[in-house]
């Protein structure tokens, strides 16, 4: 090689180093990729991608389906403890379902002015066409006595019917037996609601609920009804039920349909009343209030 | 058309690398991405015929490229590379690099040579350094996987070398790792 071929390759040599020097200062004042370099990144980026593309694929391929070695053993645990939590789950969700019934019943005793005591509902014996006849409560004959009032949120449930060691049948307001003297609340008409024993509802009916003269007194549907409180074991003002419809009258008794309040197939826990409430003091509002013994204030 | 070839095909690798060794289970691993650019522009600067200017260009111009794969500032690895192959050409007299252990030995060589002119030239234009520990790591890790991936790659290259042969004698050397 000649000396000026050998002085040629080495200045090319030495401008070939120098242009990316260039090129990076160029590059680390501007900060941002040129255009130059923009361009260059368009037309091998496709390259690029399809090779991802294909690692990628390739390294699912390995992870999906050649280093499953150990999953088996990891599903069977992982199907053990979801059976395990399953389990709690419904265990959980059992005392959840306690709680809230014994949540309905405090709420419910404590609004009940009366001597009470709780029941949880653990039975409840379905008709053919899955209408709940009866309910069983865990309360027995140390603790209950027929025809005392079972009561739930809404209103009256029904009646302690019978009593077998440690646990009591409660016959439904819906029950044919069961007759409770209501009053309709918008009206003030009295009558006896009997349950008519149908086995695919619930519907009950209003005896001697008398044709009142002036139509705007005659019950209508919609009308509620509340308990008189006399001559039946529930304290008077719970609601028993609505009248669903009108089925005519007999020139002297009007005929209904009533739906009771409380929807027996969704009662949790009742309050059994062990007596009847004490007749409100017709005096209340005019006593006055006793003046303290000597002075003397009870804290 | 050779170095350019060899350039070519240095830059699939390096893209087929850049894909693939993210993929790898350690973070050790991933970190240790093997110097495909310096083993390219080690094999341009042994293999350099006559004339230089030719595998100082293509190993520019990997470098360039690997500027833009890696989102490196341009010219960064340009700069290196072309540097490595000017190392690397003036061992050609002194070195024959031939067999495993050999081209082990040289790959390492070339990741050092190639991570320490980073090093440099980083450090004069201003570009960030990490803690010297991290970057010997770095630069411990990036060595041994160059190291393994040398023979691999040089195998390429050699056939592709001896595709532009022109002689059979040329064709055997190219095969062998002897410079013509």
């Amino acid at each position: 090689m000649t000396v000026r071929r050998r002085l040629l390759d080495w200045s090319l040599t030495g401008l070939l180093i120098l242009v990316p020097a260039l090129v990076l200062r160029a590059s680390l004042q501007r900060g941002t990729p040129s255009a130059f370099d923009a361009a260059i990144l368009r037309i091998t980026a496709p390259l690029e991608a399809g090779v991802s593309w294909l690692a990628e694929g390739v390294g699912g391929l390995w992870s999906r389906y050649v280093a499953l070695v150990d999953v088996e053993s990891e599903n069977r645990e992982l199907r053990e403890d979801n059976e395990r939590l399953r389990k709690e789950l419904a265990e959980m969700s059992r005392r959840a379902y306690d709680v809230a019934a014994l949540e309905e019943l405090a709420v419910l005793k404590k609004h009940t002015p009366t001597d009470t005591i709780g029941a949880r509902v653990i039975g409840a014996p379905l008709s053919p066409q899955f209408r709940v006849l009866r309910l069983r409560l865990d309360r027995g004959a140390r603790d209950v006595q027929p025809d005392m009032a079972v009561i739930a949120g809404t209103g009256p449930v029904g009646k302690i019917d019978k009593v077998y060691g440690d646990y009591a049948d409660v016959m439904l307001v819906s029950d044919a037996r069961s007759k409770i003297e209501v009053v309709v609340k918008r009206t003030g008409a009295r009558g006896w609601l009997i349950g008519l024993g149908r086995p695919d509802s619930y519907a009950c009916t209003i005896s001697a609920l008398e044709l009142a003269p002036q139509s705007e007194l005659r019950a209508k549907a919609g009308d509620e009804l509340i308990t008189s409180g006399v001559g039946s074991v529930f304290p008077p003002g719970l609601v028993v039920g609505t009248i669903e419809k009108l089925e005519g009258d007999d020139g002297m008794f009007q005929k209904v349909q009533v739906r009771p309040a409380v929807d027996v197939s969704r009662v949790r826990a009742v309050i059994v009343l062990l007596a009847n409430p004490p007749p409100p003091d017709p005096d209340a509002k005019s006593k006055k209030k006793s003046e303290p013994a000597f002075g003397v204030r009870a804290l | 058309m050779r170095t350019a070839t060899l350039v070519l095909a240095a830059y699939v690798l390096c893209v087929i690398v850049g894909a693939c060794w993210r993929l790898l289970p350690a973070a050790a691993l991933r970190d240790a991405v093997p110097e495909l650019g310096a083993l390219t522009s080690a094999y341009l600067g042994l293999t350099a015929r006559r004339h230089l200017a030719p595998a100082i260009g293509g190993s520019v111009t990997i470098g360039y490229l690997v500027d833009v794969i890696s989102g490196a500032p341009a010219g960064l690895a340009a700069l290196v590379l072309g540097f490595t192959c000017l190392i690397t050409r003036s061992a050609q007299q002194r070195i024959l690099v031939r067999g495993a252990a050999m081209t082990i030995g040289f790959s390492a060589f070339v990741a050092l040579v190639a991570g320490v002119v980073g090093l440099a030239v980083r450090a004069a234009v201003g570009i960030p350094v990490a803690a010297i520990a991290v970057e010997l790591q770095h630069l411990a890790l990036v060595t041994a996987a160059t190291a393994l991936i040398g023979p691999l790659v040089w195998r390429v290259f050699r056939r592709i070398d001896a595709a532009f042969a022109r002689t059979h004698r040329e064709r055997d050397a190219a095969l062998e790792g002897i410079a013509p």
